[in-house]
């Protein structure tokens, strides 16, 4: 059987929580799955939507699950998904018809609070087509749910898909920083996509976001110098920060020789003033 | 399977055939330019309107002229439904996708659940539909079972009509009554009359598209009274304003029904301006147009007013829960003016 972790939202629901809306989420039976996925429903017209934020950022909620944080969830949010811990002790088929069912007929913050628990439930495998498709939703909120601070694209999704997912965000203009395991995850047809991306903004008169770079820089070769050299030629200091991040970092002699030609921001990513998480809007 | 050979011919919106009528426009030929100024610093609250039909363009106009919030009943979409599924996507579009759009707009969707008359007839279906209704009742922003009630006013429509009165009282939600348009005195009447046998509380109930005939008798036995504004129908909001000069704005609503057929979305921005140019007090123009409809359907728990009242986020770029992630996924265009496409 599959122990839950559901005692690592115990003391946070508690911190959160007035006493009414504490006795009402103690009221249901957690060993009753019928009435979990009633209160999941229902949470709302019991509880406020008070936002989380604790102290400690990065702090992660669940010691084996790195990456899964509540931060700025709101109270709804953070029931919700402590509610579908309790399933998991449940057998595999009744698992997923509780889960399925609960999916197919969430209104917009439930899907969201689907979305959020997968990587505490069971049996990733099933939920895989079900987060790939949130990839493909127009809702922002859901897609912000499986691709922002989520481990599970990371640990489960195939590289097209999790590709998919970092695309996305970027053409979504979102900041690619939340996407849990960015920089592990780095591959060489997502560098191709984005460079291919980068020339179609130029050639569009746009901007890219400058942050994207970090994953290109180990599968730049010399034939996309001359990108380089554009970068440095923007109008924003942030491009020129981001090329010169890109040639500090870069195996080849050509970019390296590029970045003596800017011996300020050469100085300046010595001394540890820039790194790839100062650039975008991560703030 | 299409059970009446008649809808397909006239086709009608929901509320009314516009090919009967031979009545002069119902709106003045006021610019958006020329009545912004009347209405300026008024909020409206539009308890009616199908917006799973109605484009961006619709709810950038609305979110123009002062709409901060709707509430989208569950309707006919214009043709059968021929499976339950078609109902679970629609029921659920109800309460995600249509949310979400409307949320780019800065404006505050919500919406009533319900089994609508004319699909009442097809037994079958309706069986199916009923039984999974109970799971989107009680979800978040659902605030009232609806429109609900008498088309033809056959038999089943009764059955269905009855049945979803009583989820009504077992999920402690408000109902929104859809009357017919042919025969509309008797089944209005009948409508109410059943409401009070199952033991519903009249001012739990809002009683919809109302005219002169109707008005007082909805109105004398405590129930709310709504009146859409529907161009080309016999309800124009000349008429209208008439209405709150003779019953004044207690227990009334106005709202646009705006749907696939010829309809307007502004309808009450527009309305309100006529009173105000009629000399309607504006605390009797917020009532009608905002505050009644607020005060019905509250009663189900589900209206923050903070979440509409306060400045409104008009911005859709506006960032949210402090960090930087748009609200929506698509950018809604801003200058619709503007020769220049970027
Ligand atoms: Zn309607």
């Amino acid at each position: 059987m599959l122990t839950s972790n559901s005692a690592y939202f115990y003391p946070l629901l508690g911190k959160h929580t007035t006493e009414a809306e504490m006795k009402w989420l103690d009221s249901i039976p957690k060993d009753n799955p019928n009435a979990l996925m009633t209160a999941f429903v229902k949470a709302p017209r019991f509880l406020s939507k008070t936002i989380i934020q604790e102290e400690l950022k990065d702090q992660n909620l669940i010691p084996n699950l790195p990456g899964f944080q509540v931060n700025n969830w709101n109270l709804v949010r953070l029931s919700r998904v402590w509610f579908l811990s309790f399933l998991v002790t449940l057998s595999k088929n009744e698992l997923i018809e509780k889960i399925e069912t609960l999916f197919d007929t969430a209104e917009l913050n439930e899907l969201v609070a689907l979305f959020s628990s997968l990587s505490i439930l069971p049996y990733p495998q099933v939920w895989l087509p079900r987060a790939t498709d949130a990839v493909r939703s127009n809702m922002g909120f859901v897609f912000d749910a499986i691709a922002l601070h989520n481990p599970f694209p990371y640990h489960e999704f195939p590289e097209l898909a999790w590709n998919q997912l970092v695309l996305k965000t970027i053409f979504n203009e979102k900041p690619i920083q939340m996407i849990y395991g960015l920089s592990q995850r780095k591959n060489q047809n997502l560098a191709i996509s984005l460079i291919s991306f980068v020339k179609e903004r130029w050639s569009a008169g746009r901007d890219v976001p400058p942050e994207i770079w970090q994953l290109m820089v180990p599968y730049l070769s010399e034939g996309e110098l001359y990108l380089v050299e554009t970068l440095f030629k923007s109008r924003r200091e942030e491009d020129v920060i981001a090329a010169s991040l890109i040639c500090s970092q870069s195996e080849l002699k050509s970019f390296q020789l590029l970045l003596t030609k800017h011996p300020k921001f050469q100085e300046e990513i010595q001394n540890g003033k820039w790194d790839w998480s100062k650039l975008g809007n991560n703030h | 399977m299409c059970e009446k050979q008649s809808d397909l011919k006239t086709n009608p919106s929901h509320f009314e055939n516009p090919k009967k009528t031979t009545d002069t426009p119902t709106h003045m030929d006021l610019k958006w330019d020329e009545y912004k100024d009347k209405i300026q610093g008024f909020k409206f609250f539009d308890p009616h309107i199908h917006m799973v039909s109605r484009t961006t363009d619709d709810y950038q106009n609305m979110a123009q002229a002062g709409i901060v919030a709707v509430i989208e009943p569950a309707f006919w979409v214009g043709q059968p439904r021929t499976g339950l599924s078609s109902f679970k996507d629609y029921y659920s579009s109800l309460v995600g996708w249509e949310r979400f759009r409307s949320s780019q707009f800065g404006i505050k969707h919500y919406c009533t659940m319900g089994l609508n008359s004319r699909e009442a007839n097809n037994e079958r279906l309706a069986e199916e539909v009923m039984e999974i209704l109970p799971l989107y009742v009680y979800k978040e922003g659902v605030v009232g079972i609806g429109e609900i009630g008498f088309d033809d006013q056959t038999e089943l429509e009764e059955k269905y009509y009855r049945l979803q009165l009583e989820l009504a009282k077992e999920a402690k939600l408000p109902v929104q009554i859809h009357t017919p348009h042919r025969d509309k005195k008797r089944g209005t009447e009948r409508s109410m009359s059943i409401a009070i046998e199952h033991g519903l509380d009249p001012s739990w109930v809002i009683v919809d598209h109302n005219n002169e005939e109707t008005v007082k008798s909805v109105l004398d036995q405590g129930f709310y009274a709504a009146f859409t504004i529907y161009p080309f129908t016999k309800m124009g909001n000349k008429r209208m304003v008439s209405i709150v000069e003779q019953y004044g704005a207690e227990r009334i609503m106005i709202n646009s029904s705006a749907d696939w057929g010829i309809s307007d979305p502004l309808a009450i921005p527009k309305t309100a301006a006529l009173m105000v140019s009629r000399g309607i007090p504006n605390d009797v123009i917020r009532k009608v147009t905002y505050e009644n409809a607020i005060e019905a359907f509250a009663k189900s728990g589900q209206i923050q007013v903070s979440d509409f009242e306060l400045s409104i986020p008009s911005d859709p770029n506006e960032k949210f829960h402090g960090n930087s992630v748009l609200r929506g996924g698509q950018l809604p265009k801003w200058n619709q003016n503007s020769l220049y496409i970027d």
